[in-house]
């Protein structure tokens, strides 16, 4: 799909940054001292489990919540004591909030009718928007005569309209089927291509689309944050439990730190076997060895340990064959472990004895926190 | 932003200026005037006062019956233009009282269809049939309040049905359950809140009923609002008429906070099970 | 479904079509039917007449058609701006004093008209607001009996409105004003509509209030027909009934339709 360049591109230039922001609703604390800072023209995905104060989070950043405490700036402006139409803002939530009774065209001029500018500027800008987003042809629809991703797509065209600096979108494809959803996210990407200026919150629960879509990414939980970072540094090396076990899936086993050997590596036990991995700065003789199950490959019995590589015999206790995956459950040192393998042509039986392979930099050790 | 904090000033002025000042004075006025509270302690009153709340809870029982029963029929027996039946008889709350009441002297009346039927029959036949006159007695104004206010009954319980998943009543159905059981151990009990909270509408309501015994008229059936009426109207008595509406009022909104209390319950109880 | 077999089905319509047919069909059709009758002196009517309806024409049941119409348009009118601006103010205030405020707008659903008219009549009858005698009490009586169910349909219509639609249209630079003007009251139109036509029609029916309060200069048409039942005329009376419930029921069906066609639904 070929696209306008956006005319006003790059007048999108506004980072954000929350600071110790606090929100309280009668005595629950949705959000607890976050910072959070939003480099201008990135994709910051927001995620963390239900209730944790995602939509809070975002809703202190458009201004419909007034936070207890901290400060949020837009832009290198301060804009706590703002109302949300003075903040440069565009949102997007879960449910469209379409005006229903109003026409796509309606629904995108609403903003800048609101803001009083002339009909030929209004209708110059509501078609390039849906051009955009490539609903120009449904000008005259009502939203209920819209499917679920065209009102998507509506409901970003009316949050551009108005050139915002920061898009705000609030789970915005929770609402659809999985094959559209696949698809509006290639769009989002792609709408981020063409609007580079534009800087982007993308509050999800889906981890998929968070690591898919943004550059960096926060992990939210019970109102603090838990972890941040860029997506894939996020996701090779979780600083803790939480992370780890949130974004993607991750095998945690308990290890003892044995001592740290040159290079920054360290010795780790784990039942007999030992193991190199990648030192990690832990107090105290007990960490969590996270490995994520496709990091980990089937070693021929006999193979020998080269410096490259770690073995660790396992027991094999089950197969799930997934399609275009073999998942394996297996037992280590009493632990359970899971490995996921492309298809094997003869998968062993249960109860057979395995020796697995990873390299130690795909290792990482945790803090020792129990499950 | 201190003028819009106060927005909701002027319709409270309207309502202190057009109903508290008036209720205020309606209580007032007795206090004032020498002896105002003695019509209380007449009989007049005192009849007039057991009549309405006699009045009020036979009508109440009889819409709670009628109303259970037209719902059970419209809700669970379906038939075309079942819908149809449920708005018609809807559309009887948006219409005056003093309708049936004027309608029922063709019915019941002196003259009306009931006792033209018997007059013919006795003139037909063998015995004489004694006119029937219970128009002119509280009974004609029950069977006239019942009339009126049993869709106040019929339209909660007919959307407390729509909620009532139709499974229920199948599985209930395929296990065994007779109907009478049926409607006595899940309809019923799903229709307790809407029951309760229409029940105690209708009893406030009723209370406070004055069109349809102003037009029946019959001599001995005065309720409270028609005494304040005479009072009023046509002996200019203002302190007597204003003491039988301070307890008239008290009577209504004592019935109004239970009906929203109840109210309150029916709707916690449903958001429950749902 | 309750009931299975075939039989018990028929029988339960035919209990449901009787129970109608007595309770409400007879009344109903016996109004009528005396509206269109000359001599009623035996089981039915011995001779049809359509000179009562005819007489609704004349002058003085006209004056009274003509009062109670314009007192029910302004009395819901206006119950419709306060129940409006009520129920848009009420959203803003919160905790007791919002329940005290809702108490309020909602009493006079609760009074008994009788007592809402005696009020008016000794409020007014006196220094500083003499209305007593003008058709200033009446409208007064009118708007306060149909004021509260105008406030309670507009309330529960904004309570299910969104509250994301006018967020986002904040967001989007909408001032109050323009949210109230191209959000909140399009979206509000259907109970606006209802409100207003329910409130016209019980205004249209308003007796115990209006009897109390009523100047000589002001008859309106329940009254009228109170006054021809009470002297006999009651077939006179019936063709008034069946006038003023066609008119209502006509208003209400004719809003429901609007709304209907405006949904597009
Ligand atoms: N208006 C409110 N009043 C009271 N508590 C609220 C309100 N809104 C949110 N909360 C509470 O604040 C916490 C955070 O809510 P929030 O909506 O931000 O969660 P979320 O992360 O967006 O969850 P989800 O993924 O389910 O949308 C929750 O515990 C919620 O119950
Ligand atoms: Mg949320």
């Amino acid at each position: 799909m070929t696209r306008p360049a956006d005319a006003a591109g790059a007048s999108y230039a506004g980072g954000i940054a929350m600071t110790g922001v606090t929100v309280r609703y009668r005595g629950t604390v949705a959000l607890d001292a976050f910072c959070l800072e939003v480099a201008a023209g990135s994709i910051m995905a927001l995620i963390g489990p239900s209730g944790c104060g995602k939509t809070t989070a975002l809703r202190a950043v458009a201004g419909f919540v007034r936070p207890d405490a901290g400060r949020i700036a837009i832009a290198g402006r301060d804009v706590t004591g703002l109302p949300p139409a003075a903040r440069d803002i565009g949102m997007v939530v879960q449910s469209y909030a379409l005006f229903p009774h109003m026409s796509v065209v309606e629904n995108v001029a609403f903003g800048l009718r609101a803001r009083g500018q002339p009909g030929p500027a209004v209708r110059a800008r509501v078609a390039e928007c849906l051009a955009l987003v490539g609903m120009d042809g449904f000008a005259d629809r009502l939203p209920r005569q819209l499917s679920g991703g065209q009102q998507q797509r509506v409901a970003i065209a009316r949050a551009l309209a108005i050139r915002p600096q920061v898009l705000l979108l609030d789970e915005p494809l929770s609402a659809l089927d999985a094959p559209i959803r696949r698809a509006m996210l290639d769009e989002l990407a792609a709408l981020h291509r063409d609007l580079p200026g534009l800087t982007v919150l993308y509050v999800t629960h889906d981890q998929g689309e968070a690591l898919t879509l943004a550059s960096r990414i926060a992990i939210l939980c019970g109102g603090r944050k838990l972890a941040e970072g860029p997506s894939q540094a996020l996701y090779r090396r979780p600083p803790n439990r939480f992370a780890a076990e949130f974004l993607g899936q991750a095998n945690l086993l308990e290890v003892a730190v044995e001592g740290r050997v040159l290079g920054g590596m360290a010795t780790v036990r784990l039942g007999d076997t030992r193991l190199k991995v990648p030192d990690a700065d832990i107090a105290g003789a007990r960490a969590l060895l996270c490995l994520r199950p496709h990091d980990i490959t089937l070693a021929d019995a006999s193979a020998a340990c080269s410096a490259a590589c770690n073995l660790l015999p396992a027991e094999l206790r089950m197969v799930h064959w997934q399609g275009e995956r073999h998942l394996l459950e297996l037992c280590v040192a009493g632990q359970t472990l899971r490995v996921s393998l492309p298809p094997l042509r003869m998968p062993p039986a249960p109860g057979t004895s395995l020796a697995l392979r990873f390299a130690p930099d795909d290792a990482t050790l945790l803090p020792h926190e129990p499950g | 932003m201190s003028a819009a904090r106060l927005v909701w000033l002027p319709p409270l002025a309207i309502s202190a200026v057009l109903v508290l000042y008036p209720l205020a004075l309606v209580l007032a006025t007795p206090l004032a005037a020498p002896g105002g509270f003695a019509v209380l302690g007449s009989s007049l009153f005192l009849g007039a006062l057991v009549r309405t709340v006699w009045i009020a809870l036979c009508s109440t029982a009889g819409c709670l019956v009628l109303g259970f029963t037209l719902a059970v029929l419209i809700g669970f027996v379906p038939f075309r233009g079942a819908a149809l039946a449920a708005r018609l008889v809807d559309s009887i709350i948006a219409l005056p009282t003093f309708l049936v009441a004027l309608a029922f002297t063709f019915v019941y009346g002196a003259a009306g269809l009931l006792n033209g039927t018997l007059l013919a029959l006795s003139e037909a036949g063998p015995h004489a049939l004694p006119p029937v006159d219970f128009l002119y007695s509280q009974w004609g104004v029950v069977l006239a309040e019942v009339t009126v206010y049993t869709p106040f009954v019929l339209r909660p319980l007919l959307a407390a049905f729509a909620q009532l998943e139709p499974a229920q009543i199948e599985i209930a159905g395929s296990l065994g359950a007779r109907p009478w059981r049926i409607v006595r151990r899940i309809v019923l009990p799903a229709a307790l809140p809407a029951l309760l909270a229409g029940g105690s509408l209708c009893l406030l309501l009723t209370v406070n009923e004055f069109g349809i015994v102003f037009f029946i008229g019959a001599k001995g059936v005065i309720t409270l609002p028609l005494l304040v009426y005479d009072k009023a109207i046509q002996e200019f008595d203002y302190p007597a008429a204003c003491a039988i509406a301070g307890v008239n009022l008290a009577l209504s909104l004592a019935l109004f906070a239970t009906y929203r209390a109840l109210l309150r319950i029916g709707t916690r109880g449903s958001g429950g099970r749902g | 479904m309750l009931l299975w077999s075939a039989a018990a089905r028929s029988t339960a319509w035919t209990v449901l079509g009787l129970l109608l047919l007595l309770v409400y069909g007879v009344p109903l059709g016996l109004i009528l039917l005396a509206s269109l009758t000359g001599q009623w002196n035996g089981v039915l009517p011995s001779h049809m007449t359509l000179s009562h309806l005819a007489g609704t024409l004349r002058a003085e049941p006209a004056a009274q058609l003509r009062a109670s119409v314009l007192t029910g348009l302004a009395a819901s009118l206006a119950a419709l701006a306060f129940g409006t601006w009520a129920a848009l103010a009420l959203r803003r205030v919160r905790g007791g004093a919002r329940r005290w405020l809702e108490l309020v707008f909602f009493l006079p659903s609760a009074l008994p008209s009788i007592s809402v008219g005696l009020g008016l009549l000794v409020a007014f009858s006196r220094p500083p607001l003499l209305l007593n005698g003008t058709v200033w009490i009446v409208l007064a009586a009118h708007f306060v009996m149909v004021s509260a169910f105008a406030y309670g349909m507009v309330a529960a219509g904004l309570a299910q409105l969104p509250a994301e639609l006018e967020q986002i249209a904040e967001s989007l630079g909408a001032g109050p004003l323009y949210r109230l003007r191209r959000i909140t009251l399009p979206l509000l139109a259907p109970q606006l509509l209802a409100a207003f036509s329910l409130g016209f029609a019980l205004s249209m029916g308003e007796l115990g209030a209006t009897v109390m309060v009523y100047p000589p200069s002001w008859v309106t048409l329940p009254v009228g027909i109170f006054g021809l039942s009470d002297r006999g005329a009651v077939f006179d009376a019936a063709a008034l009934t069946v006038l003023l419930a066609a008119g209502t029921v006509a208003v209400l069906a004719g809003a429901a339709r609007l709304q209907r066609l405006a949904g597009g639904k």
